[in-house]
């Protein structure tokens, strides 16, 4: 439950933990609202209260939704998302 | 004994040379940094890896991210990291001489990296199954093309520069599995189990899994490389470092010589005027 608070913006919205790495640099390391990203069946959203979910990504581009309304893209070539108890880790290819 | 004018050119030409040699070794101890930096970063993230496929319950062991389906080599692959030339010292011969006491080319072949390595064993007569060059860049480093030769065998070995300080560069052997045996030990444990049951895998566990093993074994080839960079930095390091020492002792020698010649120069004028004044009163007397 205290988690759960710990993951809300002053609005109030629940958010996600999201980073985005690959082996020598990190691209993300924030709070946002949802990440969207392209796998072999297709784009897909994650947000807030997302199950459990591991995939291969696809070269596209990540989108992110930011608490402030902003949307960061991050072009990429490949990599696993690892969604857990609101937390996103993608771990681009090297 | 040289004129003036000589040893004064000679000083000019022994401070560009100071000036260089101390700018390459900024520029090595820069470089230094950054790979360090670097290697940590990737260990952290191969951590954090790691925590994710070994909660993952596929019943398989780490397989180099091969599929069953595929074939196998009954070889082993030995790759050696060299330089690609110049600065690197003996070292390279020694990792080359090493190598070839293990080399038997009925079991193993040979990959090898780096230019200086490739051209040593065309002098020895020994033949290479690839030669790839050494990246310049010590950062996006391709190793699609090593992974894909490590799949096709048996088993891996990595003969490569390491760096145990700046000063002190040692050769080192892995084995591939080993290395990312002993990478994984060094990642969080964590308990919580990863299957069909609790996640959502796209497009299946199999398929997530062997894909982290490619990863993986991308990660700890690309690290081979950088600490074979991070040697070869520390000893153009070293070799920019004694190459100032001296080019700082002669500058010293130099010195002396200038003011020795200098107040030899001053010697000879005052001897010519002494004998001038010693003529002239003669004369008059």
């Amino acid at each position: 439950m205290a988690d759960k608070e710990q993951a809300k913006n002053e609005d109030g919205k629940q958010t996600l933990k999201v980073k985005v790495a690959a082996p020598f640099r990190t691209y993300f390391d924030e709070q946002a609202v949802s990440i969207s990203g392209v796998n072999r069946t297709g784009p897909f959203d994650i947000l807030p209260g997302h199950h459990n979910f591991i995939t291969l990504l696809e070269a596209s581009e990540l989108n992110i939704h930011t608490p402030a309304n902003e949307e960061k893209r991050i072009r990429i070539n490949g990599g696993v998302m690892h969604v857990k108890a609101d937390a996103v880790n993608v771990f681009l290819d090297v | 004994m040289r004129s003036l004018i000589e040893i004064a050119a000679e000083q000019n030409a022994m401070q560009s040379v100071l000036g260089l040699t101390n700018v390459f070794e900024g520029l090595a101890s820069m470089r230094i940094a950054q790979v360090k930096d670097q290697v940590l970063n990737s260990q952290k993230f191969f951590g954090e890896l790691w925590a994710i496929y070994s909660q993952i319950r596929v019943n398989k062991e780490f397989s180099y991210g091969r599929l069953e389906s595929d074939d196998v080599l009954d070889k082993e692959l030995f790759i050696a990291i060299t330089a690609e030339g110049g600065f690197s010292g003996d070292i390279d011969q020694k990792l080359i001489e090493w190598m070839l006491q293990h080399y038997d080319p009925a079991k193993q072949d040979l990959v090898i990296v780096g230019h200086h390595g490739a051209l040593q064993l065309t002098q020895l007569g020994v033949s290479f199954k690839r030669y790839f060059k050494l990246p310049l860049h010590d950062s996006n480093i391709n190793v699609f093309p090593l992974v894909a030769m490590v799949k096709q065998y048996r088993a891996t070995s990595v003969f490569y520069q390491t760096y145990v300080t700046l000063m002190v560069q040692d050769i080192k052997k892995i084995e591939m599995h080993r290395a990312i045996e002993t990478a994984s030990k060094q990642a969080v444990r964590d308990k919580h189990i990863i299957s069909e049951e609790t996640y959502i895998f796209e497009p299946s566990a199999i398929d997530v899994a062997s894909h982290m093993e490619s990863t993986m074994l991308e990660i700890t080839l690309t690290q081979t490389i950088l600490d074979s960079k991070l040697a070869q930095y520390a000893s153009r390091f070293r070799s920019m470092r004694a190459a100032s020492d001296k080019a700082d002792e002669m500058n010293g020698h130099l010195k002396l010589d200038y003011s020795r010649t200098k107040r030899f120069v001053a010697d000879e004028r005052l001897k010519e005027v002494i004998n001038g004044l010693r003529k002239a009163e003669e004369l008059t007397i």
